[in-house]
């Protein structure tokens, strides 16, 4: 975005487009400017038909303070030049968002999600620190045994009691709790990382990231497996093709659902079938491998594909019933909108309350 | 200045029929668009700099639905002029338009 041409550059191009010399090109642009000038001077405006227009525009006399001595100042009225874009150049430039439509929020839970989910790989301290209190938190560690069902299964359950136990006992310190946390999650990640060397032969490249708490995952794992602790589903007829993608820094759901999936709207199903990585939404494991669903058109969905979008909205209504009750509703209402049938027969642990929210809405 | 004048001014200048000058406007006109649709921004001398910037998505509160809409991310044009032309304006009489 920060590259840029040089005037001879663009006379050049100039030049070329226009079959003219260069000088002479040169020549027309020093007239062109000197015009625009001498219009802007005489009237106050000079237009260029599909292009723009250039204008006075008066500022009026007003106070500041001068940034070094703090002192007040008065800026004098002067005039300041004004460039408008016409339509034509606005949508050329506009071009790559220009299918992209305001919408009403159901986003206004969702607006902190390009903000806050920004991996945090440059800081790893700081992302292991926000784990190891979501671990302590018994309301993180409860809800994630049912979700992890793959080998790592079978050590879960320690921890989770582990970390019950050391929150009763309260004799124990904040910080030798989350250092025997610490010591468990590098020891699974390892077991788990060895396991996955048996099964693929392929060396992973994450070794750096253990530590990141949700070891890479099998890729060919089905996004069936991960559907299955959700309580609403019925067993889909079909299933998606995924492919493998590995985050980059600075990449949230919303960003890789608009580049990969073409529709930044449809992250919740990034979230539904890569469950087992991420246990908050919110959260991007440094260079975690995620499973992108194909979606063949992402303005009309078929059915199948509508329905997945709706679970990944319901599982987002269910975590942020847990963590982020006062908002949870607006994931509930978007269920709505890409599954009214789901909303019919909704499951039993929908509050009455939001449900009634999500239909009248 | 409308564009009329403009084209009756620069064919004047540079000598060219109003028929060429119109062409080679456009040509220029096509090439500085097509530069900034790319991302590249563009100095010329004397006038000033055009480039591009994208403004984020950001929530806004729209008083007609009562609600508050997802306003897309948008690339716009932005034009800087050289400080010569501020300058050259800065202190004249305001325009009468």
């Amino acid at each position: 975005m920060s590259e840029k041409i040089t005037f001879k550059e663009l006379v050049e191009l100039i030049a070329k487009q226009s079959e003219q010399s260069q000088s002479s090109t040169n020549s027309f642009i020093t007239e062109l400017v000197q015009i625009i000038e001498s219009g802007l001077k005489s009237s106050g405006s000079v237009s260029i038909s599909g292009f723009g227009k250039f204008e006075l525009r008066w500022m009026n006399e007003r106070t500041g303070t001068n940034p070094q001595t703090g002192e007040e100042i008065t800026i004098p009225g002067q005039n300041k030049v004004v460039f408008k874009p016409y339509k034509a150049l606005r949508e050329d430039v506009n071009a790559p968002y220009a299918g992209l439509k305001s919408r009403i929020i159901r986003e206004e839970t969702e607006i902190f999600e390009p903000a806050v989910p920004v991996q945090k790989s440059k800081d790893s301290s700081e992302t292991i620190d926000d784990l190891i209190i979501e671990h302590d938190n018994p309301h993180f560690v409860k809800p994630e045994k049912p979700k992890k069902k793959t080998p790592v299964a079978a050590p879960l359950p320690n921890e989770a009691k582990l970390a019950e136990e050391v929150q009763k006992s309260g004799s124990f310190k904040w910080s030798y709790a989350a250092a025997v946390i610490i010591a468990l999650i590098a020891f699974i990640a390892l077991f788990f990382m060895i396991q996955r060397g048996i099964d693929t032969t392929e060396t992973p490249t994450t070794t750096p990231q253990i530590e990141q708490v949700t070891p890479p995952v099998v890729s060919d794992e089905e996004p069936a497996d991960v559907a299955e602790p959700e309580p609403p589903d019925t067993e889909p007829q079909t299933e998606f093709e995924t492919t493998s993608f590995t985050v980059e820094p600075g990449q949230s759901l919303w960003t890789i659902a608009e580049n990969q999936l073409g529709n930044p709207y449809l992250w919740p199903v990034l979230y539904n079938v890569n469950q087992d990585i991420l246990t908050n939404p919110n959260q991007l494991p440094a260079a975690s491998d995620l499973q992108i669903p194909e979606i063949s058109d992402p303005e009309n969905l078929n059915e199948f594909e509508r329905e997945q979008v709706a679970l990944g909205y319901f599982a987002l209504y269910e975590w942020n019933l847990e963590n982020n009750p006062d908002e949870a509703r607006y994931f509930l209402w978007a269920v709505g909108v890409f599954s009214p049938e789901l909303l019919d027969q909704p499951p039993s642990d929908v509050d009455p309350d939001d449900l009634a929210f999500a239909r009248n809405r | 200045m409308n564009y009329k004048q403009l084209i009756d001014r620069l064919s004047e200048q540079t000598g060219n029929t109003k028929v060429k000058t119109k062409e080679i406007l456009g040509d220029t006109v096509s090439v500085l668009s097509e530069q900034l649709s790319r991302g590249s921004g563009v100095s010329i001398p004397d006038l000033g700099t055009f480039s591009t910037k994208i403004n984020q998505e950001k929530k806004v509160y729209n008083p007609h639905y009562e609600a508050y809409i997802m306003v897309p991310p948008k690339r716009t044009v932005e034009f800087s002029p050289s400080t010569n032309l501020k300058e050259e304006v800065k202190y004249l009489e305001q325009p009468d338009e």
